[in-house]
């Protein structure tokens, strides 16, 4: 039994790409080198994250976010929106590194340092108001969020069963630092604001997104 | 879209359907769509003084064998690249498989 048999809303929405002439060029445009061994590499990773970095920046959210957001109710639709970002490609990596060293190196280059500065502003979460978020702006923390796919810091969904998500780090070998790592990693992982968010898009319940 | 209304021919157009990529019959399993566009008319109108010449030799029985063709409506152009995820989450490529532009050629 294939894993992907019946129909859900990730699938809708690759459905709704390929019949959008922009959609379907920059997906493509990302599939091919995400997908594209070379000699001794899975794939070229650099040009990978190129092309996916210009998919979210020329797609409509409403093509762009219906991929990466859709709302899911079985393991066929979580796996499809995991693969999005073709993952073994753009986000597994031989080994897992510590979450403050990759920060590090995020912050070496000016595109992932500036838009992990606006996933940290955007996505603040804040249990007192209503959104979750600090700055109750679920359309700018799903652009922060999607902003990071193409760096070093490129999140995906980390199981089918939740919508947690993470870059590809862990807090082993920490040290001192265990806190700050936990504190960075759980950004991601147990984030209320960006959870909040990515529902209210899978949802159709946030208008300001559209 | 109907196009190429310049010409002589302008029988040969760009036509488009939506259909499932299992339609296309290239092996996949999948569920995704796509828009196909083929192209198709007539192109009897010589185009060019080689068709042109051609149509009068073949009038005047002159030609050594007669398996030459006239122009036929065909692809000028292909449109972009299609990609697709199937059932077993592996992705998949098509290229040049749908028309964009159309030409008696």
């Amino acid at each position: 039994e294939p894993v992907l048999s019946k129909g859900n809303n990730c699938l809708d929405a690759a459905k709704a790409c390929n019949l959008n002439d922009t959609c379907k060029r920059f997906r493509s445009a990302y599939i091919t080198p995400c997908t594209s061994s070379t000699s001794n590499e899975i794939c070229n990773k650099r040009k990978c994250h190129k092309a996916l970095r210009l998919f979210f920046d020329k797609v409509p959210p409403k093509h762009s976010y219906g991929m990466l957001f859709c709302s899911c109710r079985d393991v066929a639709c979580t796996e499809r929106r995991r693969q999005t970002i073709v993952p073994v490609c753009s986000y597994e990596d031989r080994e897992k590194p510590n979450c403050l060293n990759l920060q590090e190196s995020c912050k070496k280059n000016y595109i992932c340092r500036s838009r992990l500065a606006d996933f940290f502003t955007n996505c603040q979460p804040e249990s007192r108001s209503v959104s979750s978020c600090l700055k109750e702006n679920y359309a700018d923390c799903l652009l922060a969020y999607s902003g990071l796919i193409g760096t070093v810091m490129t999140p995906n969904y980390i199981d089918s069963s939740s919508l947690s998500v993470a870059p590809w780090c862990d807090c082993s070998n920490s040290g001192n630092d265990i806190d700050e790592c936990l504190k960075f990693l759980n950004f991601f992982q147990d984030n209320t604001c960006l959870k909040n968010a990515i529902q209210a898009f899978g949802n159709g319940t946030d208008v300001n997104v559209w | 879209g109907r196009r190429n209304h310049r010409g002589k021919n302008r029988g040969c157009v760009l036509t488009e359907l939506h259909l499932n990529v299992t339609d296309l019959d290239l092996g996949y399993e999948t569920k995704e769509e796509l828009i196909f566009r083929y192209c198709s008319g007539s192109c009897d109108a010589a185009e060019t003084t080689y068709d042109k010449i051609l149509k009068n030799l073949t009038k005047k029985k002159k030609l050594v064998n007669d398996k030459v063709r006239q122009a036929c409506c065909r692809p000028t152009a292909f449109d972009d690249d299609l990609s697709f995820l199937d059932d077993n989450l592996v992705y998949h490529i098509l290229k040049k498989h749908s028309a964009k532009r159309c030409g008696c050629v």
